[in-house]
Protein backbone atom coordinates (compact mmCIF):
# COMPACT_ATOMS: atom_id res chain seq x y z
CA UNK A 1 0.00 0.00 0.00
CA UNK A 2 1.47 3.80 -1.02
CA UNK A 3 1.99 6.43 1.56
CA UNK A 4 -0.31 9.52 0.98
CA UNK A 5 2.43 11.29 -0.20
CA UNK A 6 2.93 8.51 -2.98
CA UNK A 7 -0.90 8.83 -3.98
CA UNK A 8 -0.73 12.67 -4.66
CA UNK A 9 3.06 11.70 -6.59
CA UNK A 10 1.20 9.24 -8.47
CA UNK A 11 -1.68 11.69 -9.50
CA UNK A 12 1.54 14.44 -10.98
CA UNK A 13 3.34 11.53 -12.49
CA UNK A 14 0.09 10.10 -14.50
CA UNK A 15 -0.41 14.13 -15.59
CA UNK A 16 3.41 14.59 -16.47
CA UNK A 17 2.64 11.57 -18.47
CA UNK A 18 -0.15 12.13 -20.41
CA UNK A 19 1.47 15.67 -21.09
CA UNK A 20 4.70 13.04 -22.51
CA UNK A 21 7.10 12.77 -20.37
CA UNK A 22 9.00 9.25 -20.24
CA UNK A 23 10.29 9.80 -16.83
CA UNK A 24 7.05 9.94 -15.16
CA UNK A 25 6.19 6.65 -16.81
CA UNK A 26 9.46 5.35 -15.18
CA UNK A 27 9.22 6.51 -12.03
CA UNK A 28 5.10 5.13 -12.59
CA UNK A 29 6.80 1.66 -12.78
CA UNK A 30 8.84 1.97 -9.91
CA UNK A 31 6.01 2.94 -7.73
CA UNK A 32 3.23 0.70 -9.19
CA UNK A 33 4.92 -2.50 -10.28
CA UNK A 34 5.55 -4.18 -6.99
CA UNK A 35 1.97 -4.03 -5.74
CA UNK A 36 0.70 -5.24 -9.84
CA UNK A 37 3.35 -7.84 -9.06
CA UNK A 38 2.08 -9.03 -5.84
CA UNK A 39 -1.73 -8.33 -7.65
CA UNK A 40 -0.93 -11.00 -10.63
CA UNK A 41 1.09 -13.21 -8.50
CA UNK A 42 -1.31 -14.04 -6.18
CA UNK A 43 -3.76 -14.97 -8.42
CA UNK A 44 -1.73 -16.28 -11.39
CA UNK A 45 2.33 -16.69 -10.27
CA UNK A 46 3.51 -18.57 -13.21
CA UNK A 47 2.72 -15.15 -16.18
CA UNK A 48 2.90 -12.12 -13.05
CA UNK A 49 5.48 -11.07 -14.54
CA UNK A 50 4.53 -11.03 -18.08
CA UNK A 51 0.96 -9.45 -17.21
CA UNK A 52 2.62 -6.34 -15.18
CA UNK A 53 4.18 -5.83 -18.16
CA UNK A 54 1.28 -6.04 -19.81
CA UNK A 55 -0.71 -4.16 -17.80
CA UNK A 56 1.89 -1.04 -18.22
CA UNK A 57 1.52 -1.73 -22.08
CA UNK A 58 -2.41 -1.13 -21.69
CA UNK A 59 -2.09 1.60 -19.60
CA UNK A 60 0.04 3.60 -22.12
CA UNK A 61 -2.32 2.85 -24.63
CA UNK A 62 -5.16 3.86 -22.30
CA UNK A 63 -3.47 6.74 -20.57
CA UNK A 64 -6.00 8.78 -21.88
CA UNK A 65 -8.92 7.72 -20.22
CA UNK A 66 -7.77 8.69 -16.32
CA UNK A 67 -8.83 11.53 -15.66
CA UNK A 68 -7.07 14.00 -13.04
CA UNK A 69 -6.86 14.60 -10.27
CA UNK A 70 -9.00 10.98 -9.11
CA UNK A 71 -6.93 8.69 -7.11
CA UNK A 72 -4.62 6.80 -9.73
CA UNK A 73 -4.19 3.49 -8.20
CA UNK A 74 -7.96 2.05 -8.77
CA UNK A 75 -7.53 2.85 -12.39
CA UNK A 76 -4.57 1.32 -12.91
CA UNK A 77 -5.94 -1.94 -10.86
CA UNK A 78 -9.12 -1.23 -12.93
CA UNK A 79 -6.77 -1.94 -16.27
CA UNK A 80 -4.91 -4.95 -14.35
CA UNK A 81 -8.15 -6.46 -14.24
CA UNK A 82 -9.31 -5.98 -17.72
CA UNK A 83 -5.75 -7.34 -18.59
CA UNK A 84 -5.87 -10.28 -16.40
CA UNK A 85 -9.34 -11.14 -18.04
CA UNK A 86 -8.01 -11.41 -21.61
CA UNK A 87 -5.28 -13.24 -20.37
CA UNK A 88 -7.79 -15.81 -19.08
CA UNK A 89 -9.85 -15.71 -22.05
CA UNK A 90 -6.81 -16.29 -24.41
CA UNK A 91 -5.88 -19.33 -22.14
CA UNK A 92 -8.78 -20.72 -22.61
CA UNK A 93 -8.85 -20.75 -26.25
CA UNK A 94 -5.31 -21.88 -26.65
CA UNK A 95 -6.83 -24.85 -24.02
CA UNK A 96 -9.55 -25.56 -26.38
CA UNK A 97 -7.39 -25.60 -29.44
CA UNK A 98 -5.02 -27.83 -27.69
CA UNK A 99 -7.73 -30.45 -27.00
CA UNK A 100 -9.24 -29.80 -30.53
CA UNK A 101 -5.55 -31.53 -31.33
CA UNK A 102 -5.78 -34.28 -28.96
CA UNK A 103 -9.07 -34.74 -30.35
CA UNK A 104 -8.02 -35.07 -34.01
CA UNK A 105 -5.94 -38.04 -32.22
CA UNK A 106 -8.89 -39.42 -31.33
CA UNK A 107 -10.92 -38.73 -34.44
CA UNK A 108 -8.36 -40.71 -36.53
CA UNK A 109 -8.86 -43.58 -34.12
CA UNK A 110 -12.65 -43.33 -34.95
CA UNK A 111 -11.83 -43.15 -38.08
CA UNK A 112 -10.21 -45.64 -38.52
CA UNK A 113 -7.78 -44.64 -40.77
CA UNK A 114 -4.55 -47.15 -39.47
CA UNK A 115 -4.22 -49.57 -36.54
CA UNK A 116 -1.39 -47.41 -35.84
CA UNK A 117 -2.40 -44.22 -36.43
CA UNK A 118 -2.59 -42.95 -32.79
CA UNK A 119 -0.64 -39.26 -32.92
CA UNK A 120 1.28 -38.84 -29.67
CA UNK A 121 2.96 -35.32 -29.09
CA UNK A 122 6.51 -36.91 -29.68
CA UNK A 123 5.42 -37.66 -33.76
CA UNK A 124 3.73 -34.78 -34.03
CA UNK A 125 6.35 -32.66 -32.32
CA UNK A 126 8.99 -34.72 -35.10
CA UNK A 127 6.66 -34.54 -38.38
CA UNK A 128 6.37 -30.24 -37.31
CA UNK A 129 10.03 -30.16 -37.46
CA UNK A 130 10.18 -31.62 -40.51
CA UNK A 131 8.02 -29.07 -42.75
CA UNK A 132 9.45 -25.89 -44.11
CA UNK A 133 9.29 -23.38 -41.88
CA UNK A 134 6.95 -20.58 -43.67
CA UNK A 135 4.33 -22.86 -43.43
CA UNK A 136 5.02 -24.41 -40.09
CA UNK A 137 5.37 -20.96 -38.74
CA UNK A 138 1.81 -20.13 -39.66
CA UNK A 139 0.42 -23.55 -38.52
CA UNK A 140 2.29 -23.05 -34.75
CA UNK A 141 0.91 -19.82 -34.50
CA UNK A 142 -3.12 -20.29 -35.67
CA UNK A 143 -3.01 -23.89 -34.07
CA UNK A 144 -1.09 -24.18 -31.32
CA UNK A 145 -0.86 -19.85 -30.30
CA UNK A 146 -4.54 -19.11 -31.13
CA UNK A 147 -3.30 -16.15 -33.55
CA UNK A 148 -5.86 -15.06 -36.01
CA UNK A 149 -4.68 -15.34 -39.44
CA UNK A 150 -4.93 -10.75 -39.63
CA UNK A 151 -2.64 -11.70 -36.87
CA UNK A 152 -0.30 -14.26 -38.71
CA UNK A 153 -0.34 -12.00 -41.79
CA UNK A 154 0.92 -8.91 -39.75
CA UNK A 155 3.67 -10.37 -37.97
CA UNK A 156 5.15 -12.65 -40.62
CA UNK A 157 3.98 -10.39 -43.23
CA UNK A 158 1.84 -11.68 -45.50
CA UNK A 159 -1.87 -11.48 -46.32
CA UNK A 160 -4.19 -12.94 -44.38
CA UNK A 161 -5.36 -15.28 -47.02
CA UNK A 162 -1.16 -16.54 -47.60
CA UNK A 163 -1.18 -17.55 -44.10
CA UNK A 164 -4.59 -19.06 -44.33
CA UNK A 165 -3.24 -21.53 -47.03
CA UNK A 166 0.27 -21.99 -45.45
CA UNK A 167 -1.90 -23.08 -42.52
CA UNK A 168 -4.34 -25.40 -44.21
CA UNK A 169 -1.53 -26.69 -46.89
CA UNK A 170 0.48 -27.33 -43.43
CA UNK A 171 -2.68 -29.27 -41.29
CA UNK A 172 -3.02 -31.57 -44.65
CA UNK A 173 0.57 -32.40 -44.64
CA UNK A 174 0.91 -33.03 -40.83
CA UNK A 175 -2.09 -35.50 -41.47
CA UNK A 176 -0.54 -36.96 -44.49
CA UNK A 177 2.58 -37.47 -42.54
CA UNK A 178 0.98 -39.01 -39.61
CA UNK A 179 -1.29 -41.02 -41.63
CA UNK A 180 -4.96 -39.27 -40.26
CA UNK A 181 -7.67 -39.53 -42.84
CA UNK A 182 -9.48 -35.76 -43.06
CA UNK A 183 -11.89 -35.36 -40.62
CA UNK A 184 -15.74 -35.58 -42.02
CA UNK A 185 -17.53 -32.08 -41.27
CA UNK A 186 -19.95 -33.89 -39.13
CA UNK A 187 -17.62 -35.85 -36.93
CA UNK B 1 15.20 -7.57 -14.34
CA UNK B 2 14.40 -5.88 -11.13
CA UNK B 3 10.28 -5.31 -10.30
CA UNK B 4 10.53 -1.90 -10.03
CA UNK B 5 13.14 -1.18 -13.86
CA UNK B 6 11.39 -0.79 -16.70
CA UNK B 7 12.05 -4.05 -19.28
CA UNK B 8 13.95 -2.32 -22.08
CA UNK B 9 11.65 -3.74 -24.70
CA UNK B 10 8.51 -2.15 -22.81
CA UNK B 11 10.27 1.38 -22.49
CA UNK B 12 11.70 1.83 -26.07
CA UNK B 13 8.36 1.17 -26.94
CA UNK B 14 6.73 3.42 -24.58
CA UNK B 15 9.39 6.15 -25.49
CA UNK B 16 9.07 6.01 -29.52
CA UNK B 17 5.27 5.95 -28.78
CA UNK B 18 4.95 8.56 -25.87
CA UNK B 19 3.24 11.89 -27.00
CA UNK B 20 1.03 13.87 -25.13
CA UNK B 21 -2.59 13.22 -24.38
CA UNK B 22 -5.37 14.82 -23.57
CA UNK B 23 -7.30 13.12 -20.80
CA UNK B 24 -10.90 12.17 -20.76
CA UNK B 25 -13.91 14.83 -20.41
CA UNK B 26 -15.59 13.47 -17.04
CA UNK B 27 -18.17 11.02 -18.21
CA UNK B 28 -21.37 13.49 -17.14
CA UNK B 29 -19.95 16.06 -19.64
CA UNK B 30 -19.02 13.35 -22.21
CA UNK B 31 -22.24 12.38 -22.13
CA UNK B 32 -23.87 15.88 -22.72
CA UNK B 33 -22.11 15.36 -26.23
CA UNK B 34 -25.68 13.17 -27.08
CA UNK B 35 -27.99 16.59 -25.84
CA UNK B 36 -28.25 17.08 -29.41
CA UNK B 37 -29.10 13.28 -30.53
CA UNK B 38 -31.92 13.35 -27.57
CA UNK B 39 -33.48 16.36 -28.94
CA UNK B 40 -33.33 15.15 -32.17
CA UNK B 41 -35.06 11.96 -31.29
CA UNK B 42 -37.35 13.20 -29.45
CA UNK B 43 -38.31 15.59 -32.53
CA UNK B 44 -37.56 14.15 -35.58
CA UNK B 45 -39.38 11.13 -34.91
CA UNK B 46 -43.09 12.72 -34.01
CA UNK B 47 -41.31 15.45 -36.95
CA UNK B 48 -41.05 12.53 -39.62
CA UNK B 49 -44.22 10.37 -38.60
CA UNK B 50 -46.67 12.97 -37.45
CA UNK B 51 -47.33 13.74 -33.99
CA UNK B 52 -50.23 11.19 -32.18
CA UNK B 53 -53.83 12.70 -32.89
CA UNK B 54 -54.45 12.55 -29.24
CA UNK B 55 -51.83 14.64 -27.85
CA UNK B 56 -53.94 17.27 -27.24
CA UNK B 57 -56.06 14.89 -24.73
CA UNK B 58 -52.77 14.26 -22.97
CA UNK B 59 -51.78 17.62 -22.67
CA UNK B 60 -48.28 19.24 -22.76
CA UNK B 61 -47.57 18.31 -19.74
CA UNK B 62 -47.70 14.65 -20.28
CA UNK B 63 -46.68 14.68 -23.75
CA UNK B 64 -43.66 16.81 -24.15
CA UNK B 65 -42.95 17.48 -20.07
CA UNK B 66 -42.94 13.33 -19.61
CA UNK B 67 -41.21 12.73 -23.05
CA UNK B 68 -38.53 14.96 -21.93
CA UNK B 69 -38.24 13.41 -18.94
CA UNK B 70 -37.80 10.20 -20.05
CA UNK B 71 -34.93 10.98 -22.65
CA UNK B 72 -33.45 13.22 -19.63
CA UNK B 73 -33.25 9.93 -18.08
CA UNK B 74 -31.64 8.29 -21.02
CA UNK B 75 -29.01 10.39 -21.37
CA UNK B 76 -28.13 9.91 -17.47
CA UNK B 77 -27.83 6.01 -18.03
CA UNK B 78 -25.68 6.78 -20.97
CA UNK B 79 -24.01 8.94 -18.73
CA UNK B 80 -23.42 6.11 -15.93
CA UNK B 81 -22.42 3.89 -18.71
CA UNK B 82 -19.52 6.00 -19.68
CA UNK B 83 -18.51 5.74 -16.49
CA UNK B 84 -18.72 2.48 -16.12
CA UNK B 85 -16.81 1.97 -19.31
CA UNK B 86 -13.81 3.91 -17.51
CA UNK B 87 -11.34 1.33 -15.78
CA UNK B 88 -11.73 1.72 -12.04
CA UNK B 89 -14.76 3.70 -11.82
CA UNK B 90 -17.30 0.46 -12.25
CA UNK B 91 -20.47 1.07 -10.81
CA UNK B 92 -21.30 -1.08 -7.48
CA UNK B 93 -24.12 -3.55 -7.61
CA UNK B 94 -26.80 -1.70 -5.84
CA UNK B 95 -26.10 1.50 -8.09
CA UNK B 96 -26.16 -0.97 -11.41
CA UNK B 97 -29.80 -2.79 -10.11
CA UNK B 98 -31.19 0.99 -9.30
CA UNK B 99 -30.08 1.89 -12.72
CA UNK B 100 -31.75 -0.84 -14.34
CA UNK B 101 -34.70 -1.06 -11.80
CA UNK B 102 -35.03 2.70 -12.13
CA UNK B 103 -35.22 3.25 -16.04
CA UNK B 104 -37.49 -0.36 -16.21
CA UNK B 105 -40.05 1.46 -13.62
CA UNK B 106 -39.89 5.01 -15.65
CA UNK B 107 -41.22 3.45 -18.82
CA UNK B 108 -43.22 1.33 -16.93
CA UNK B 109 -45.10 4.12 -15.02
CA UNK B 110 -45.28 6.49 -17.74
CA UNK B 111 -47.05 3.70 -19.84
CA UNK B 112 -49.41 3.15 -17.09
CA UNK B 113 -50.13 7.07 -16.58
CA UNK B 114 -50.45 7.65 -19.69
CA UNK B 115 -52.97 4.65 -20.32
CA UNK B 116 -55.01 6.16 -17.39
CA UNK B 117 -55.60 9.25 -18.44
CA UNK B 118 -55.94 8.71 -22.23
CA UNK B 119 -57.23 4.75 -22.31
CA UNK B 120 -56.54 4.11 -26.58
CA UNK B 121 -57.04 0.58 -27.68
CA UNK B 122 -55.20 -1.28 -30.92
CA UNK B 123 -57.96 -1.80 -33.33
CA UNK B 124 -59.23 -5.25 -33.17
CA UNK B 125 -57.33 -7.66 -35.50
CA UNK B 126 -54.33 -4.88 -35.79
CA UNK B 127 -52.48 -5.96 -32.77
CA UNK B 128 -49.36 -7.15 -34.76
CA UNK B 129 -49.22 -4.89 -37.47
CA UNK B 130 -49.02 -2.31 -35.09
CA UNK B 131 -46.47 -4.14 -32.96
CA UNK B 132 -44.33 -4.36 -36.32
CA UNK B 133 -44.52 -0.75 -37.00
CA UNK B 134 -43.85 0.80 -33.33
CA UNK B 135 -40.80 -1.52 -33.13
CA UNK B 136 -39.48 -0.47 -36.48
CA UNK B 137 -39.84 2.82 -36.54
CA UNK B 138 -38.32 3.11 -32.85
CA UNK B 139 -35.67 0.65 -33.19
CA UNK B 140 -33.78 2.84 -35.93
CA UNK B 141 -33.10 5.90 -34.11
CA UNK B 142 -32.43 3.72 -31.14
CA UNK B 143 -29.33 2.19 -33.09
CA UNK B 144 -28.45 5.58 -34.13
CA UNK B 145 -28.19 6.12 -30.44
CA UNK B 146 -26.49 2.95 -29.47
CA UNK B 147 -23.77 3.22 -32.19
CA UNK B 148 -22.82 6.81 -31.00
CA UNK B 149 -22.83 5.72 -27.42
CA UNK B 150 -20.96 2.31 -28.04
CA UNK B 151 -18.26 4.26 -30.00
CA UNK B 152 -17.80 6.32 -27.00
CA UNK B 153 -17.55 4.21 -24.86
CA UNK B 154 -14.82 2.05 -26.61
CA UNK B 155 -12.65 5.75 -26.34
CA UNK B 156 -12.35 3.86 -22.68
CA UNK B 157 -11.78 0.19 -22.01
CA UNK B 158 -14.46 -1.11 -20.21
CA UNK B 159 -13.76 -3.92 -17.42
CA UNK B 160 -17.65 -5.48 -18.10
CA UNK B 161 -18.45 -4.65 -21.37
CA UNK B 162 -21.47 -6.38 -21.59
CA UNK B 163 -22.64 -4.10 -18.41
CA UNK B 164 -21.77 -0.72 -20.46
CA UNK B 165 -23.33 -2.07 -23.23
CA UNK B 166 -26.58 -2.95 -21.70
CA UNK B 167 -26.68 0.53 -19.59
CA UNK B 168 -26.35 2.40 -22.91
CA UNK B 169 -28.71 0.41 -24.53
CA UNK B 170 -30.88 0.77 -21.94
CA UNK B 171 -30.56 4.57 -22.23
CA UNK B 172 -30.21 4.98 -26.10
CA UNK B 173 -33.47 2.94 -25.91
CA UNK B 174 -35.42 5.50 -23.08
CA UNK B 175 -34.30 8.60 -25.66
CA UNK B 176 -35.59 6.80 -28.48
CA UNK B 177 -38.89 5.92 -27.11
CA UNK B 178 -39.08 9.18 -25.73
CA UNK B 179 -40.02 10.31 -29.17
CA UNK B 180 -41.44 7.43 -30.18
CA UNK B 181 -44.93 7.73 -27.52
CA UNK B 182 -45.15 11.45 -28.93
CA UNK B 183 -45.78 9.32 -32.61
CA UNK B 184 -47.85 6.64 -31.49
CA UNK B 185 -51.18 7.46 -29.73
CA UNK B 186 -51.97 3.84 -28.65
CA UNK B 187 -51.80 3.99 -24.76
CA UNK B 188 -52.56 0.49 -24.58
CA UNK B 189 -50.22 -1.27 -22.02
CA UNK B 190 -50.19 -4.33 -23.88
CA UNK B 191 -49.05 -2.54 -27.04
CA UNK B 192 -46.95 -0.04 -25.20
CA UNK B 193 -45.09 -2.56 -23.28
CA UNK B 194 -44.46 -5.09 -25.87
CA UNK B 195 -43.36 -2.50 -28.91
CA UNK B 196 -41.90 -0.17 -27.03
CA UNK B 197 -40.28 -2.01 -24.39
CA UNK B 198 -39.46 -4.72 -26.21
CA UNK B 199 -37.61 -2.20 -28.70
CA UNK B 200 -35.60 -1.06 -25.29
CA UNK B 201 -34.85 -4.50 -24.35
CA UNK B 202 -33.58 -5.64 -28.17
CA UNK B 203 -31.32 -2.27 -27.75
CA UNK B 204 -30.12 -3.42 -24.21
CA UNK B 205 -29.23 -6.69 -25.80
CA UNK B 206 -27.42 -5.04 -29.10
CA UNK B 207 -25.79 -2.74 -26.72
CA UNK B 208 -24.32 -5.70 -24.58
CA UNK B 209 -23.58 -7.35 -27.99
CA UNK B 210 -21.78 -4.72 -29.40
CA UNK B 211 -19.70 -3.99 -26.64
CA UNK B 212 -18.44 -7.49 -26.11
CA UNK B 213 -17.67 -7.47 -29.67
CA UNK B 214 -15.70 -4.14 -29.80
CA UNK B 215 -13.37 -5.25 -26.42
CA UNK B 216 -12.92 -8.53 -28.39
CA UNK B 217 -11.49 -6.86 -31.46
CA UNK B 218 -9.16 -4.61 -29.47
CA UNK B 219 -5.70 -4.74 -30.59
CA UNK B 220 -4.67 -7.66 -28.62
CA UNK B 221 -1.25 -6.22 -27.01
CA UNK B 222 0.99 -9.25 -26.74
CA UNK B 223 0.20 -11.11 -29.87
CA UNK B 224 0.68 -7.25 -31.21
CA UNK B 225 -1.32 -6.33 -34.86
CA UNK B 226 0.20 -2.88 -35.94
CA UNK B 227 2.04 -0.35 -33.82
CA UNK B 228 0.80 -2.60 -30.35
CA UNK B 229 3.28 -5.74 -30.97
CA UNK B 230 5.50 -6.05 -28.86
CA UNK B 231 6.81 -9.28 -27.55
CA UNK B 232 8.40 -9.92 -24.09
CA UNK B 233 11.23 -11.85 -23.81
CA UNK B 234 11.01 -15.15 -21.76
Amino acid sequence: VLEDDDCEDLVALMTSYQAGQVRAFERLYALLAPSLFRYFESRSAHVASDLVQETFLQIHRSRHTYTPPLPVQPWVFGVARNVERRHWRRSRRQEGRLLDLEGMDRTAVALGARASSRVDLGDLEDVVRRLPASGRDAWLLHHMHGFSFPEIGARLRIEAGAARLRAHRTMSAIRELLGIARRKRND
Amino acid sequence: MTESNVPETLLRYVANDLRPVRPLAPPSRRALALVPLGVALLVGAPAFWGLRQNLNDLGAALAWGVSGLQSLAGLVVVGFALRESIPGRELPRGRLAALLTGGASLMVGITLWTSVVVPTAVPPGADWRYFWECFGMAVGPGVVAVTVAAWMASRALPARPAVAGSLYGLGAGLMSDAGARLFCWVTSPAHVLLAHGGVIACLMLLGAGVATVVERRRPSLRHGRGNYSISFGR
